[in-house]
């Protein structure tokens, strides 16, 4: 009995070490932690450059770019480099005409800017002290690409977007496999594992591989604690599921409004490893850090399927998720074999929180928008099965990028232009919650489920 | 601290219309998870279908304002077709995933640039409450007390007593009857002098925007109509069935009900509840923007109801009273004692950084309030335990 005793204390320590990660971190995140801080204001008027990156529809800046500023005459004014904010802060003598000209060849390569090299300034309406251009790469980049490049590309990114939903709902398919609990806190998790791998590596400046670890294990220590702190105590309460799946929306809420309220609603990059530029062979391009990040996540995934098949503990596993009591009649310790599980799952869903954030930056609701793709992922692979989960997850994440490529021989048909044409990338999860709904007309156990499951 | 200034607004948040859309919507998720144990984690969805319905009817094609709450009505019921049709013979959390997926596949959709010029993107849609507005027969920009103290006129003076009068009283005839109370006439007496006077004292408070006051009193008079509407459809036999469903769905089927068509009318009622809370809120706002019909929203619609009591139709009406006159009052609370920069520190701990975490706090808290709700007190305020005994179908 102590032993149980000290055992919870000791998870519910856990627990708190987990969250006061995030309690303790400064409260002051909000500020561009980590990024090169912004240049000095000039005394007089100055001119600030911005380059930015906006090819994934999403603006990243540019380091790096040299930015000429030449009076009306022609003669330089002044030049500078661009930070990694992509800002350069030129300042200028007076509130004159200028004109502002970026070197192209500055540019790294697959990057072409968007619009005017060269910006004119009018003197007449120089009125704030300092004034903003902004100058933007690769928006053009669909045009020049051909049909199959394009597919490539989606294809890797697909590639790279489903073993991140893989590793991601693992866990959520394991918990609801051996507890029967649907978490719609999972999101949550995944969140978690990106930001205090964030809080570590950028705020901190803790080497980035280290945090990553630090951050994955914490995230596992996360779920157990959840588990023994208030899962363990609503199953042994006999709490409905269905009423376990209103707590799970409860502590979702909570913890997404810790996190906006410790890190800022903002989108934060990790420092490390950004500014690598693709390598290519043929059609595909990828860069060294997406590369490494992936093979890790297919390393973790394979080792995660090896574990469910050849070990005891997978095994063990795999039999509570069938049926419980059988399990436990046959010896194994199920509450050990479900803690064993919300570490597993929540470490991979922080695995998956901070390969995502290394590629789209980190924010709070991260992991909010990742649960449907989860969703549709298991329900795909069939609610409960580990492999479904993995399968499932890889084909909707997949899905996801490819549908934004259309099929060009398609028949021009009314309703039907996203199939010739490709989705709007900001509406690209819109096909695979769709696809959720029609699987679950079809096939509602999924690939690799079981019917008596569902019923 | 200004006390008066807190407890004002917590008044005025406790009768406001962000209570009454909740309470519209509350009682439609309350006849889906309360009464037929159906979870749908995607009201957001019914309630934006009547929102754009209604937007889309009269600023995109130019319809009548009647017109477009058809349309927002019929196009609910379809949206509710087609989550329930391939979920309903599933277990319980399949319908939660597949609502919530679908309420974010229409907010990604609605508040796309694609589709911008229809739905608006994320500025939505504007201008189509112009109709709602002629009726109104408050002056716009007047404010108006609520409290029979405070009007203009005997006549009204007079009115108001009798209505809060007949309010109070009728309360108390329920509270008699629910207690089985042996003198019942005594206790009716009692508690309705008791609950005249807490009227009385609540009204004198509060004061509304004519603009606002004619919005709220279409929304009251819509909750009297649905209330009254639920409350005796689940009297009714169909009620009974409903009911018998979600505690043995086995055994309703076996006494030869379609269970399935059963299921889907409680989904339908629901998301036709929804669709007017949406209305309702379009109205207020005298706007549709796609962030206000988010996920959370129906979280914190199901809070509020869980606040208090599923099953029960008093617990949809008070629990998003209460769920936002708590929100409120932690807000003003919380700015009363925080600094210029909106931080409060309790005992040299940072609690909020700025005005921001304010409301972020506070839904936290909601959260919080959500969970240990569940845990300890399922039934909510009003509620019966017993009627409580969801499990995972």
């Amino acid at each position: 009995m102590t032993f149980r005793i000290r055992h919870l204390a000791a998870l519910a320590l856990a627990t708190i070490a987990a969250f006061g990660m995030l309690l303790a971190s400064p409260a002051s995140a909000d500020s561009p932690a980590g990024r090169a801080p912004r240049a000095a204001t000039c005394e007089g008027p100055g001119i600030r450059a911005q380059v930015n990156d906006q090819s994934n529809g999403e603006k990243k800046p540019i380091e790096g770019v040299k930015i000429t500023v030449n009076d009306e005459g022609g003669a330089e004014v002044v030049t500078g480099n661009t930070d990694a904010t992509g800002r350069v802060l030129l300042c200028v003598p007076e509130k004159a005409t200028y004109t502002v000209t970026l070197d192209e060849s500055t540019l790294k390569e697959g990057q072409a800017l968007d619009g005017e090299a060269t910006v004119t300034i009018d003197g007449a309406k120089f009125t704030t002290n300092t004034r903003t251009i902004n100058f933007f790469t690769g928006a053009a980049v669909r045009e020049t690409d051909g049909y199959w490049t394009l597919l490539v590309k989606a294809i890797v990114n697909g590639f790279r977007l489903g073993i991140v939903i893989a590793i991601c709902s693992v866990g959520l398919s394991l918990i609801f496999g051996t507890t029967g609990l649907t978490n719609f806190a999972h999101g949550e998790l995944v969140t978690f594992g990106g930001i205090v791998a964030n809080l570590l590596s950028v705020t901190l400046g803790i080497n980035f591989l280290l945090s990553a670890v630090i951050a994955v294990f914490l995230g596992g220590l996360l779920g157990v604690g959840l588990d023994a702190g208030l899962w363990a105590p609503l199953r042994k309460r006999g709490v409905g599921l269905v009423s376990q799946m209103v707590v799970s929306v409860g502590l979702g809420i909570f913890l997404i409004n810790l996190y906006l309220m410790r890190f800022g609603g903002s989108t934060k990059r990790f420092t490390a490893y950004n500014q690598q530029t693709a390598m290519k062979w043929g059609p595909i391009e990828i860069t060294a850090r997406d590369l490494t990040t992936t093979i890790i996540s297919l390393v973790v995934l394979i080792g995660v399927a090896l574990l469910l098949q050849k070990s005891r503990l997978g095994k063990a596993t795999r039999a509570v998720s069938d049926n419980v009591d059988l399990a436990s009649s046959t010896g194994i310790d199920s509450a050990k074999i479900i803690r064993i599980v919300w570490f597993l799952g929540a470490a991979l869903a922080a695995l998956g929180g901070i390969v995502r954030g290394l590629d789209e930056g980190v924010r709070a609701d991260m992991g909010g928008s990742l649960l449907f793709l989860m969703f549709a992922g298991i329900t795909l692979g069939g609610l409960g099965s580990a492999y479904g989960a993995l399968v499932g997850g890889f084909v909707i994440g997949m899905f996801v990028e490819v549908s934004t490529i259309g099929i060009p021989i398609f028949p021009d048909l009314p309703f039907l232009g996203w199939i010739k044409n490709g989705v709007p990338t900001e509406l690209k999860n819109v096909p695979a919650l769709a696809a959720l709904i029609l699987i679950l007309m079809i096939r509602p156990q999924g690939i690799l489920g079981r019917k008596e499951r569902v019923g | 601290m200004d006390w008066g200034l807190i407890v004002d607004l917590t008044l005025k948040a406790f009768l406001g219309l962000d209570a009454v859309y909740y309470i519209v919507a509350a009682l439609g998720m309350n006849v889906q998870f309360g009464y037929a144990g159906l979870l749908n984690f995607g009201q957001a969805a019914f309630m934006a279908a009547g929102a754009y319905g209604l937007g889309m009817s009269v600023s995109y094609f130019g319809y009548s304002w009647w017109l477009g709450l058809l349309i927002g009505g019929i196009y609910a019921a379809v949206l509710a077709l087609i989550v329930g049709v391939p979920t309903l013979r599933l277990r319980a959390d399949y319908l939660a995933i597949v609502t919530i997926a679908m309420a974010e596949m229409i907010r990604l959709i609605v508040r796309s640039v694609t589709h911008k010029d229809k739905f608006g993107g994320t500025d939505g849609l504007k201008g189509f409450a112009k109709g709602f507005q002629d009726l109104n027969p408050f002056e716009q920009g007047t404010v108006y007390g609520i409290g029979p103290f405070q009007a203009s006129s005997t006549v009204v003076t007079v009115l108001l007593l009798l209505f809060y009068g007949a309010l109070s009283f009728g309360i108390g005839y329920a509270v008699a009857r629910k207690r089985k109370a042996a003198n019942r006439t005594q206790v009716t007496l009692v508690a309705g002098v008791v609950m005249l006077g807490i009227t009385l004292l609540i009204t004198s408070r509060v004061n509304y925007l004519g603009a606002e006051l004619w919005v709220l009193l279409v929304g009251w008079v819509l909750v009297a109509i649905f209330s009254l509407f639920v409350y005796m459809l689940m009297r009714s036999p169909w009620g009974r069935v409903i009911k018998g469903i979600r505690e043995d769905e086995e055994a309703v089927r076996s006494l030869g009900k379609n269970v399935f068509g059963y299921k889907m009318s409680a989904l339908i009622i629901g998301a036709v509840l929804g669709m007017f809370s949406g209305v309702l809120f379009a109205l207020k706002n005298s706007n549709v923007q796609p962030d206000n019909y988010s996920r959370a929203v129906t979280f914190y619609i199901m809070t509020a109801l869980v606040l208090g009591g599923l099953a029960t139709v008093t617990g949809s009406i008070v629990g998003p009273m209460l769920f936002w006159a708590l929100l409120a009052f932690t807000d003003v609370f919380l700015s009363e004692v925080s600094d210029a920069q909106g931080r409060v520190e309790i005992f040299g701990i940072e609690l909020l950084k700025d005005s921001s975490a304010r409301g972020q706090f506070r839904l936290g808290m909601v959260g919080l309030g959500l969970i240990l709700l569940m845990v300890f007190r399922p039934q909510g305020i009003f509620g019966n335990r017993k009627e409580m005994a969801l499990d995972g179908r």
